[in-house]
């Protein structure tokens, strides 16, 4: 056991994957000698060689389109991408060529090579630098998209992601990078793809959320236990494909769903699970499903980011009004 | 105005630097933006430039002393402001935070742009417990009735607990006709409850008749909702009693009993007339009063369930003998339990007439919505007063309920004066 | 090294035969023996016959659409007869003819424009990629390939074409920045045809010719008469020699000229002129190489007679991949993903029950 923040926990997936998997590679701006912009990749350089973790161009549709040829040519490439706000430029090779080799080609070539950037905001950054695509990704056929809250995840998510023979989009919470240590076992495991966790039982309302949203909602828990109110709150962990079972079965037991995301709320993950909740549990619902979300802006700089990051508060109100409903 | 100037948070997450050279001395008079200070980082080596315009003061610390982020750099008498003896402290700049956290920037990475947070330096979580074996067995969804939203929120308007009710739609689903059947009298369970309690024969038990429950409600909704107001007043109607002595003789072969009602039914109308605060109803949602302007007399008539009480439509049309016609067919009507739901629509005003049963006076309960209602009591024989002398009187009670929303009681006097002056001389009737 | 003879920045071109089918450049003349050369000619004129049936197809209603290859004949022979069986292709759109020699069938390439992605699932050819729709992408892709297989350390080549349009797309650049950088052992072909769709090249790009993009990402870049079968073979024996030494990418500019349209769907008489077809013309790679083994006296086959034989061959493919078994459901769901979701299995499972009920509707 390690105490350990996600860049270590993730440091220490591409670490053991580097070491048990000759085949994996890693690359991106600034991800060789210096380990990348947020330490994430720091050491693996120094100890796998400059041919398995090297820095290339700026260049981010290259990025992915060279990683997907490696991919299809023997290589497992975990390739990354500086911030979200820079997955765009490598866009078209996602959704044009990387989600749909296995299928164009029948099966004959598959893409299994994860694509990580970190993403989200509450952090005064510029712009570019605090977006949360999940919805974009996700709506491609294709891909897996994951997003892990803490660093025991992260870690097993990362080795599940390089193992999974399907591209996946590894999502990584910046917000909480260093914000949260947790005990990690030093060995090799894994979580699977497509499972959803229920971090805590309740019965009143299901709360759903992902990545740094996670933390914000379990302080609003404190708030809505203190007005009586039992939360049930489920972490995704991966937006695609999604845990439908854990989910239905949990609003069929409360009868109300609050989606907690920090991206742009129409046409989203929230709209997705409110879907979810119509489709699995209509008939035990008590209250109209929720999504607390961002505007249909785009994140603002630091001066105006407080009005749009979701708080506790307003997560607990949002819970407040579902409940009284 | 003195002003201390601190080393600030340059944005590369860092917490000291060393002072590397001074480029300015005690004394010095200085521009906003002139550089100050090297300072060596953990990253750079940086130049520090003053923010303000003025005359160096003091510098704090020598060339390779070690200086704290926040901790003061050079003091500068600034330039052009007077009289202020206080030392303005420089605000280093304000890193926003949304939340109350902790911002500690130690290990912030090079070229990251914002603002970081870092976990305090003992706090971590647990180690994940999944794929530990849990004490529980997975938590089954509780049981609960299945029902559309839509049922849902018929239920909850008729404050009826959904789970209670016997689903009959598809897979056992609770269907609005499960709710609209839920909510008539069957209700076993509070007869289950009385049984229980009451073993004895201290009490016997009857379910409510429909015409029982009805009365119940409209009693208590007129109750709830009119501010009843009641005036008594004795009218002397001898006069009135000859009248219909004669004319009782002369219709009876009519089939009509001619009783005092008919005369009562025109005299209220035309005190009506007079006083159309007394045919109206008040609209408190949409803050309106609504004036009738037909004049259908209702009259409270017993029947073998309870009081019914069939309306006289357009009594102004009728003549007196017409409504005793009207009067004496609604009565029957009710007594074979025969009234249409046309004979109990749309009274104006209601007369319950008590007096042949007894009491003189009562404080009758208004027929709501409508604005009042007259009671007439039993003509008693009693001294009464004419031209300064005792004579035998026969005294007719009357008893006026208002809704005193809409009705003054200066206005609820009037109008039954009126009537008295007419039922005191039936005659005045056929002038108006 | 013949790129350093021809330096695109004088915008020499690397030519060894003429139009008449004769020697001007006697020194680089490829060491083949005639019974190699008689082959090369075989292989274009298959490419040739299948390429019109194609086109015949297409307008008989029987495929949906067809990007012909008229007149990259020579390109295409000269490449497909230097890659190996373990090289790498990860062609563009208009590749049949290289296509055909790494061992795709026929079958697969019209299974694939008669709207069957079966088509891609090639059987025998052995490093093949599936074509590129998405303009430029399969430079960036040739370039990973590139990375791995010198990374694994074996002894295989990567080589990947684009037509002058795609040189103008972002990734033409990127990949060829990256290729400099890793040093891979790719060989990227320009199929300058003269033609995107309806924009001529002197519209796509101000610069004086495509190869010398080359020097901007410090790879040897030459322009070669794509329609000389000998300078078209010359070169790729170099840039092959190149990249097996070790010293990294080569860019080939073949010129050449887009004799079809650029689809079935397309019609060049909008946008240029029959003079200028006709002028081209005199450059046919065919014409040159049978002019050429006509003055050597090489030439022996009944011309008319092959072609026969190529129709009734480029036919029965056809067949085949016109009797090919049906689309299945499964077909539209299975490919997507190593290990299909959830969601994927029940929306085919609920599909299967509307089609149950369209069944009982019957």
């Amino acid at each position: 056991m390690s105490v350990m923040t996600i860049v270590q926990a993730i440091n220490n997936a591409l670490d053991i994957k580097l070491e048990e998997d000759k085949t994996v590679v890693v690359f991106g701006e600034d991800a060789g000698v210096e380990g990348g912009v947020f330490r994430v990749t720091e050491g693996l350089q120094k100890k796998h060689g400059v041919e398995r973790v090297f820095d290339t161009p700026i260049a981010e549709s290259a990025i992915v389109g060279t990683g997907l040829g490696m991919a299809l040519s023997g290589l497992r490439p975990v390739v990354e991408l500086q911030f979200d706000g820079f997955s765009y430029p490598a866009f078209n090779q996602v959704i044009s060529n990387v989600s749909r080799m296995h299928n164009r080609s029948r099966g004959m070539y598959k893409a299994p090579m994860v694509i990580r950037f970190p993403y989200g905001g509450g952090i005064n950054a510029l712009e570019h630098h605090s977006e949360s695509p999940e919805a974009l990704y996700s709506h491609i056929p294709g891909l897996k998209v994951v997003v892990p809250s803490t660093p025991h995840d992260a870690k097993g998510l990362m080795i599940a992601a390089i193992e999974s023979d399907d591209p996946v989009i590894f999502m990584e919470p910046k917000r909480i990078y260093r914000a949260i240590k947790q005990e990690v076992s030093n060995e090799k495991f894994s979580i699977p793809l497509g499972k959803a966790k229920v971090l805590a039982e309740g019965t009143d309302v299901t709360v759903v959320a992902f990545g740094a949203m996670i933390r914000e909602c379990q302080k609003a828990m404190v708030m809505a236990k203190e007005a009586g109110i039992s939360v049930e709150l489920i972490d995704l962990r991966t937006i695609y494909p999604i845990d439908k079972e854990t989910i239905k079965n949990s609003i069929r037991k409360t009868g109300r769903i609050v989606i907690v995301a920090e991206a742009t709320e129409s046409f989203s993950v929230g709209g997705e699970l409110i879907a979810i909740a119509n489709e699995e549990a209509f008939l035990y619902l008590e209250a109209p499903p929720r999504r607390v979300m961002g505007f249909d802006t785009i994140v603002p700089l630091a001066k105006g980011e407080p009005f749009y990051m979701i708080t506790p508060d307003r997560i607990f109100y949002e819970i407040e009004r579902t409940v009284k409903f | 105005m003195r002003y201390i100037f601190n080393f600030p948070d340059i944005g590369e997450g860092l917490d000291e630097g060393t002072i590397l050279e001074w480029y300015v001395t005690k004394g010095q008079t200085i521009k906003a933006g002139d550089a100050l200070v090297k300072m060596e980082t953990d990253k750079v080596v940086a130049d520090i430039p003053s923010p303000k315009a003025g005359t160096i003061v003091a510098t704090f610390g020598k060339v390779g002393e070690v200086i704290n982020v926040g901790n003061p750099l050079i003091e500068l008498e600034i330039e052009g402001v007077f009289g202020e003896q206080a030392v303005a402290v420089a605000k280093a700049p304000q890193v926003t935070n949304h939340d109350e956290e902790k911002e500690v920037e130690e290990e912030a990475a090079a070229g990251v742009v914002g603002t970081m947070e870092l976990a305090e330096k003992n706090a971590f979580l647990p180690a994940s417990d999944e794929n530990l074996p849990k004490s529980e067995a997975v938590a089954k969804p509780a049981q609960k009735v299945l029902a559309t939203p839509l049922a849902r929120a018929m239920a909850k308007d008729l404050n009826i607990d959904i789970n209670k009710i016997t689903g009959t739609g598809p897979s056992g689903r609770v269907s609005k006709t499960d709710i609209e059947n839920y909510k008539p009298s069957k209700q076993p369970a509070a007869k289950q409850r009385d049984i229980q309690m009451d073993l004895t024969d201290a009490v016997t038990y009857e379910p409510l008749s429909q015409i029982r429950k009805a009365i119940a409600k409209n009693m208590i909704n007129s109750k709830q909702n009119a501010a009843h107001m009641s005036i008594f007043e004795e009218v002397e109607i001898s006069g009135l009693i000859r009248v219909r002595e004669k004319y009782k003789k002369i219709y009876a072969d009519r089939d009509a009993k001619l009783t005092y009602l008919p005369f009562i039914v025109k005299a209220v109308v035309q005190a009506l007339k007079q006083h159309r605060q007394l045919n109206s109803q008040i609209d408190m949602e949409n803050e309106r009063m609504i004036y009738k302007n037909r004049y259908n007399i209702a009259i409270a008539v017993d029947s073998p369930e309870g009081l019914v009480v069939p309306v006289i439509k357009d009594a102004d049309r009728l003549s007196i003998f017409e409504i005793a016609q009207k009067i004496t067919e609604l009565s029957g009507k009710a007594r074979d339990r025969k009234l249409t739901l046309e004979d109990m629509r749309d009274g104006t005003f209601t007369i319950t007439n008590y007096g042949s049963i007894g009491g003189i006076f009562a404080t009758p309960v208004i027929n709501y919505p409508q604005a009042a209602i007259l009671g007439i009591g039993r003509i008693v024989k009693k001294p009464v007063v004419k031209d300064d002398q005792i004579a035998v009187g026969n005294v007719l009670g009357l008893s006026l309920s208002v809704d005193h929303r809409i009705v003054d009681g200066g206005e609820a006097s009037r109008f039954v004066n009126k009537i008295m002056e007419y039922l005191a001389d039936p005659i005045s009737l056929l002038m108006e | 090294m013949i790129f350093n003879d021809f330096d695109p920045r004088e915008d020499k071109i690397f030519r060894i035969i003429d139009n008449d089918g004769k020697v001007i450049n006697k020194e680089l003349m490829p060491d083949l023996d005639d019974e190699t050369v008689v082959q090369a000619y075989k292989h274009m004129l298959f490419f040739r016959t299948a390429d019109q049936m194609a086109v015949s197809y297409q307008r008989q209603g029987r495929m949906y659409t067809f990007p012909p290859c008229m007149g990259h004949e020579a390109i295409h022979a000269a490449s497909g007869m230097i890659m190996r069986d373990q090289d790498w292709l990860a062609p563009a759109f208009r590749e049949v003819g290289i296509m055909l020699l790494k061992g795709v069938t026929l079958k697969e390439i019209f299974l694939y424009y008669m709207g069957n992605e079966e088509g891609s699932n090639y059987k025998k050819a052995n490093h093949v990629l599936p074509i590129s729709i998405s303009i430029g992408s399969q430079f960036l892709h040739a370039t990973g390939i590139g990375y791995s297989v010198k990374y694994q350390k074996k002894d295989e080549l990567v080589f990947t074409s684009i037509g002058d349009g795609g040189t103008s797309e972002g990734d033409f650049s990127e990949a060829l920045n990256f290729a400099g950088v890793w040093k891979v052992p790719v060989i990227y072909t320009i199929q300058n045809n003269q033609y995107a769709i309806s924009v001529p090249v002197r519209n796509q790009t101000k610069s004086i010719n495509l190869a010398i993009k080359s020097y901007a990402f410090g790879l040897p870049g030459i322009k070669v008469d794509g329609n000389d079968f000998f300078a078209m073979y010359a070169i790729y024996k170099e840039a092959t020699e190149y990249a097996k030494a070790g010293n990294g990418a080569y860019l080939i500019e073949a010129l050449t000229y887009r004799k079809g349209a650029h689809t079935t769907s397309d019609d060049p008489t909008k946008y240029r002129t029959k003079e200028e077809e006709m002028e081209w013309a005199k450059t046919d790679p065919l014409i040159r190489l049978k002019k050429y083994m006509d003055n050597k006296g090489i030439w022996k086959e009944n011309e008319e007679e092959l072609i026969a034989k190529y129709k009734l061959e480029v036919d029965k493919q056809f067949e085949e991949a016109e009797n090919m078994s049906p689309y299945k459901l499964e077909d539209v769901f299975q490919h997507m993903y190593v290990d299909m979701p959830d969601d994927l299995k029940r929306q085919k499972a609920d599909y299967e029950q509307f089609l149950t009920w369209k069944e009982s509707r019957k």
